[in-house]
């Protein structure tokens, strides 16, 4: 079934002068894919990913989620969407210091439906997942890199979402940590999850079944799947 | 209505999409709240310094103008309050003296709470002279006439020899008591020597420093009440002031005053006017009320500032929460949770700063209070009522924050 659905999206900032940073895109994404967004900085990745997970309103087009429109949708909508079937995570991580691993994963669901205790357990399962069962308690600023982009990535699976996305995950990692963050993505993509992951790195977007790439906000692809989903 | 088809239409969406209708849980964003608030204390305790001078100033500020207020009218009630004067109308009685004699001040004692009564007379400026053939040393003073009972009113301290009594009052014995300055003035060291006063004799029996009633006593030459009749007599000056001293029983005096004019002079009680000081009670809550007026005043500025120091505290401190903001949007958390939340927050350290400052300022009270070993007076509402400041402090100072934190764009705050 078609996950994500975009139909001549495009976004242009304006700087003084409009800044293409996405241009009109046409983008089928099935639910279960492992998507790769590549391509040189500024080219317009994280503009793409930013819409696909409604951070950003396009100016232009069609997106459809799960085909419900998108376009014109009210924040309460958004909102809903991007906390109950979406998951975020960023080459920053954005964990709040002096909150524990398992109150940054809970933060993760505070605004969706389920309650204190429920939302104590499943973080405690997410961290467990991502190896991390034993640093339940510690403050983030006394995690390694990898540790906190696996505390980011059980924050953004807890609530359980459908569609992951990913900007620069490991764009802050050494190659042992960002192989352990892919390993991850990888079972969470085995286990059904849609993974979004916008990178840089040769070795990252060589995970996609989908690899997409961008320049100068312009996306194109070179796999023979994509030409199958009908993206052109 | 667009509105309510907008609504409908989102919640059709949101069941096309197996989502929950999202709700606002109040305690949970609260929560949210309250471990910011913990979590970051140096954070907080910087937002919450204004509400803790502010409600440190409000108690401190109601706490010792009461506790001083307190004082002021402790010291003043206690001899004033018991205190009527009863004088004759300028064109009055001046002559007619059956109001200051014995039946009437009988009539004026039987009243409930006088507890004694007696007559006064005062002669203006008289020149007194030493008895001493080497001196002529003289002073003006007036001349006041006391019974006993109405010495006992004015109660003076005696620094040398002894008060009048009824002996000398029934025998208008030619006594005098001086105040001590007039002692001074005319050199007097001891009792027993005589000074003259309109070319009569008069022995001095008595020095006294200060007075319990009737302060301006203190300048004028005491005799008995008999002794100096002849004197007001004699006086052409039509300055001769003739009155009634009552001592009451404690908050009686008001009361004694309406009665006992009719009591001194049933036929015309209307030549009489009686004088009462305020009531101390009234007199207290009237002082009190406007100390607390002023008070009231600098607290509410202090409020003021407490709240706009906290506002921009919180506002400084968004610098650093923009990412945080960014994370609770894009995990779903809608504009209306990011300013619940930190309207929470300011709520909360305003709370707080209200009851660490309230503290603060009993303390001060009690210190500065034990410092100058007064007894401090402080209502514990004020204290409840810096801390609801406090709050409400924060609350409003939350608005602004709050608002400009809701008008951050997910997208922006996530990728700076
Ligand atoms: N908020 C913005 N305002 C103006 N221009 C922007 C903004 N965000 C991104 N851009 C521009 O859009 C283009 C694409 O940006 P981005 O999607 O972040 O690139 P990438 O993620 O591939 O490095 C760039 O030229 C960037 O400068
Ligand atoms: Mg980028």
């Amino acid at each position: 079934m078609t996950l994500l659905d975009l139909a001549g999206v495009a976004r242009t900032y304006n700087d003084g002068h409009p800044v293409y940073a996405l241009r009109a895109t046409t983008l089928t994404i099935p639910e279960g894919s492992y998507v790769t967004i590549s391509g040189p900085s500024g080219s317009g990745k994280s503009t793409l990913l930013n819409v696909l997970g409604l951070l950003d309103a396009p100016d232009e087009g069609s997106y459809r989620v799960r085909g419900v429109e998108m376009a014109g949708a009210d924040e309460a909508l958004r909102g809903a969407v991007r906390g109950q079937l979406f998951g975020f995570v960023f080459q920053a991580f954005h964990l709040l210091p002096g909150r524990t691993a398992r109150e940054n994963v809970e933060i993760g669901m505070v605004y969706g439906p389920s309650r204190r205790r429920e939302r104590r357990t499943r973080a405690e399962e997410a961290l467990a997942r991502m190896g991390l069962g034993h640093r339940l308690n510690a403050d983030p600023r006394a995690l390694s890199g990898g540790e906190r982009q696996r505390v980011a990535i059980a924050r953004a699976v807890a609530a359980r979402p459908r569609v992951l996305f990913c900007d620069e995950p490991t764009g802050s990692l050494d190659s042992a940590n960002t192989a352990n963050v892919l390993t991850l993505l990888r079972e969470l993509n085995n286990d059904g999850l849609t993974v979004v992951v916008v990178t840089h790195e040769a070795e990252v977007a060589a995970e996609g079944g989908l690899r997409l790439r961008v320049e100068d906000g312009i996306v194109t692809t070179h796999t023979e799947e994509a030409r199958a989903h009908g993206f052109t | 209505m667009p509105t309510g088809s907008r609504k409908r239409r989102r919640r059709a969406d949101l069941t096309t999409l197996g989502l929950v209708v999202p709700r606002l849980r109040l305690v949970d964003v609260l929560a949210e709240s309250a471990l910011s608030v913990v979590r970051h204390p140096g954070r907080s305790l910087v937002t919450a310094l204004g509400a803790v001078l502010g409600a440190a100033a409000f108690v401190s500020v109601l706490g010792l103008s009461s506790t001083l207020g307190s004082q002021v009218s402790d010291a003043f009630d206690a001899r004033r309050a018991t205190e009527v004067v009863v004088n004759a109308d300028a064109d009055g009685p001046a002559t007619d003296a059956a109001w200051q004699g014995g039946p009437a001040l009988k009539r004026l004692t039987r009243l409930n709470g006088v507890t004694a009564a007696g007559a006064r007379v005062r002669v203006p400026g008289q020149e007194v002279r030493r008895a001493a053939a080497f001196t002529a040393t003289t002073v003006t003073a007036p001349v006041v006439g006391l019974d006993p009972a109405s010495l006992g009113v004015v109660g003076p301290r005696l620094v040398a020899g002894r008060a009048f009594d009824r002996f000398h009052e029934d025998n208008a014995v030619p006594v005098v008591m001086l105040p001590r300055t007039v002692a001074d003035a005319l050199g007097i060291a001891r009792t027993g020597v005589a000074v003259f006063i309109a070319d009569r004799a008069y022995t001095v029996i008595g020095v006294f420093d200060d007075v319990a009633r009737q302060p301006d006593t203190l300048t004028a030459v005491v005799m008995p009440f008999a002794t100096v009749q002849p004197l007001a007599e004699g006086d052409v000056s039509d300055q001769v002031k003739r009155s009634v001293l009552v001592e009451t029983s404690p908050g009686a005096a008001r009361l004694v005053a309406s009665q006992a004019p009719l009591a001194l002079r049933p036929e015309g009680p209307d030549g009489l006017q009686a004088v009462a000081p305020a009531d101390p009670q009234t007199l207290r809550r009237e002082v009190e009320g406007e100390v607390t007026r002023f008070a009231l005043l600098v607290s509410g500025v202090a409020l003021v500032i407490g709240a706009v120091s906290i506002g921009n505290a919180a506002t400084a401190g968004l610098a650093v929460r923009v990412s945080e903001i960014g994370l609770r949007r894009a995990v779903g958390g809608r504009p209306v949770h990011i300013f619940v939340q930190l309207v929470g927050e300011t709520t909360v350290l305003g709370g707080f700063g209200g009851v660490l400052g309230a503290l603060l300022g009993v303390v001060t009270t009690g210190a500065v209070s034990l410092y100058n070993g007064w007894v401090p007076v402080l209502d514990l509402r004020v204290a409840v009522l810096a801390s609801l400041g406090g709050a409400a402090a924060g609350l409003a100072a939350g608005f602004v924050p709050a608002l400009r934190a809701t008008r951050l764009q997910p997208v922006n705050a996530l990728h700076r």
